[in-house]
């Protein structure tokens, strides 16, 4: 959606950027306040548009180095980028991330959300505690992941004293379970925080209409899943356009903070690629060119889910 | 609706997962309060005293007053400067029908497709270019922009509501534009601006990868978000010392949470439909 919309929001935008000249009396009763709103847009334009469209003008240019001459390489990063194995394993490991953490997330948050809704006893206190995840910053996050996951952490002193230490593993360190700490830190703190939008929602909708329902005979499990999900549906799938675009974009900060990629690219996920390739290898062509196929798989993914979720009666 | 016996299975998986947000969170809490040693041999017992050694520690190492000082100086600057952004624009764009103003309202709203982080190395080009990078002040100039689509969205929803009955009365009794401003739409979209300051307080206290790349190590410049990490290594992952910085980043937050609950989340509702 943003690549489509970015055109039109630079050259709107440009138009607008001007003051208004002058105009009759009339005209500026109903125009002369939108001056107003001139420094917000130029704020706008030059922190987030101006930086957007530069992504795809680093795209195409070689850049080895912050300080190294640049030149013009047109689809040469493209070329590079999609020979290397190293970008393959981020989209493969970004590909498991999205299919296991968005469909787990939304599915359990819109059932917790529902239950929420339903006011059972000590909801109030369910409710409080579901935002927490969502107050926690991405480092306090990643340390309280770090504190339990760790080789003498949590969750090994917790298998220990049960008597399952043989189970016990370094989580973060090992090839086959990084990746796996990594979607169960989203899912962790995903679920509540969502659940919370989904019974905001779900509290609109009106009681009479899962009581006749119940009336027909339908048990909560039926009115949950042919009643409020389909009442709320598009709802869901701003929700889940949301939680896809915060998974793919914001993994990053989640791998540098606990895995740094490895061991090898086990836990490389593709946002993580563009940070590491501008801010550590600095390979800015290379970066950037990510930067751009991300963007694109965004794109895809929030045109695929607006399909998937539009409402259909 | 009435909940059955056949809820047992809902409770028990809901409260199962309230545990689990809980449990890590109080481990934080009890291993703020032991040493390593306590912690490693009784991770779940309740600290035997409440001394703040590590908090000091934590404190000393990482240089985390400093970092609150700083997080909070770009917390409030920013939060500032969007209001002195978003105020006068929602305001312009609430009260006039012109084509223009429906053009400039629909580039604020198509902001929230913008992925702020495939921008990242470009802002940080950026601050190198006008020469604040390494500085508070770009993130201070920086983070607003960010904030103002989903600002300036809704207080345009809320200033709609205001009649124009109020304005021309106003205008009637000699008032300029500014004291329109000033005297009858803040006053009456306060709830509006509350909501509008809660949810960036969040987002600006808790950025992390900005802050990262374009504050920079510095521990005269940084934010105790990117010094909280920094504990870590610095300690040898003391976790005692880890746990009580990191509770004492989420103090702020969590004020504030259990202050306003109900509206916090009111406000990250509105925010996350508006998106």
């Amino acid at each position: 959606m943003t690549t489509l919309t970015t055109t039109p929001d630079g050259s709107a935008a440009r138009r607008s950027v001007p003051p208004p000249s002058p105009a009759p009396a009339a005209g500026r009763r109903r125009q002369g306040g939108t001056v107003l709103a001139v420094p917000a847009l130029v704020w706008y334009l030059v922190f987030m548009v101006g930086p957007l469209l530069a992504i795809f003008v680093i795209a195409a240019l070689h850049w080895p180095g912050m300080l190294q001459p640049v030149s013009f390489a047109g689809l040469d990063n493209a070329r590079v980028v999609l020979d290397d194995p190293v970008f393959w394993d981020a989209v493969r490991n970004t590909a498991v991330q999205l299919a296991v953490a968005v469909p787990v997330m939304i599915v359990c948050a819109f059932m917790l959300g529902y239950y929420v809704a339903q006011r059972p006893p000590g909801h109030r206190v369910i409710r409080y505690l579901l935002f927490i995840p969502g107050l926690i910053s991405t480092p306090a996050k990643a340390m309280v992941f770090y504190a339990a996951l760790s080789p003498d952490g949590l969750l090994n002193g917790g298998l220990e004293s049960v008597g399952l230490g043989s189970l016990a593993d370094a989580w973060l360190a090992s090839p086959s379970t990084a990746l796996a700490c990594l979607i169960a830190l989203d899912i962790w703190a995903g679920i509540g925080f969502t659940a919370v939008l989904f019974a905001a929602r779900l509290g609109s909708v009106p009681d009479e209409l899962g009581e006749a329902a119940q009336l027909d005979g339908a048990g909560h499990w039926r009115t949950m899943w042919s009643v409020h999900y389909p009442v709320i549906r598009d709802y869901v799938g701003v929700v889940t356009m949301l939680q896809f675009l915060w998974t793919l974009f914001g993994s990053a900060q989640h791998v540098l903070l606990l895995t740094q990629g490895g061991p090898g690219t086990s836990s490389t996920t593709l946002s993580f690629l563009v940070y590491q390739k501008a801010f550590i290898a600095a390979d800015l062509g290379y970066s950037q060119t990510v930067g751009v196929l991300l963007f694109l798989a965004g794109l895809v993914g929030l045109l695929t889910i607006r399909r998937v979720f539009r409402q259909n009666y | 609706m009435k909940l059955g016996k056949r809820w047992l299975p809902a409770h028990i998986l809901v409260w199962t997962y309230a545990v689990l947000l809980v449990v890590p969170l109080y481990y934080f809490l009890a291993s703020a309060f032991k040493s390593n040693d306590e912690i490693f041999a009784h991770p779940f017992a309740p600290p035997s005293s409440l001394g703040l050694g590590n908090f000091r520690t934590a404190f000393e190492s990482a240089d985390l007053g400093l970092a609150v000082v700083n997080s909070a100086l770009v917390t409030v600057f920013s939060l500032a400067l969007t209001l002195l952004l978003a105020i006068p624009a929602s305001f312009a764009l609430a009260r006039s029908t012109g084509r223009l103003a429906g053009a400039v309202e629909k580039v604020f709203s198509l902001g929230f497709l913008i992925p702020t982080f495939a921008a990242l190395f470009p802002t940080f080009l950026l601050a190198a270019a006008t020469g604040l990078f390494h500085t508070r002040i770009f993130m201070v100039l920086f983070l607003p922009a960010t904030a103002l689509p989903l600002s300036v969205v809704i207080l345009v929803q809320f200033m709609r509501t205001i009649p124009p009955e109020m304005e021309e009365a106003a205008r009637l009794d000699g008032a300029s534009t500014f004291a329109v401003l000033r005297h009858v739409y803040t006053p009456m979209c306060l709830p509006g601006i509350a909501t509008v300051l809660l949810l960036n307080f969040l987002t600006f206290w808790n950025e992390y990868l900005y802050s990262l790349v374009i504050i920079g190590p510095d521990p005269a410049q940084r934010t105790v978000q990117v010094a909280l990490p920094t504990l870590k290594s610095i300690t040898g992952t003391d976790y005692g010392v880890l746990t009580a910085g990191t509770v004492l980043t989420l103090v702020p937050v969590w004020l504030v949470y259990t202050l306003l609950q109900k509206r916090m989340q009111q406000a990250l509702v509105s925010g996350a439909v508006k998106m």
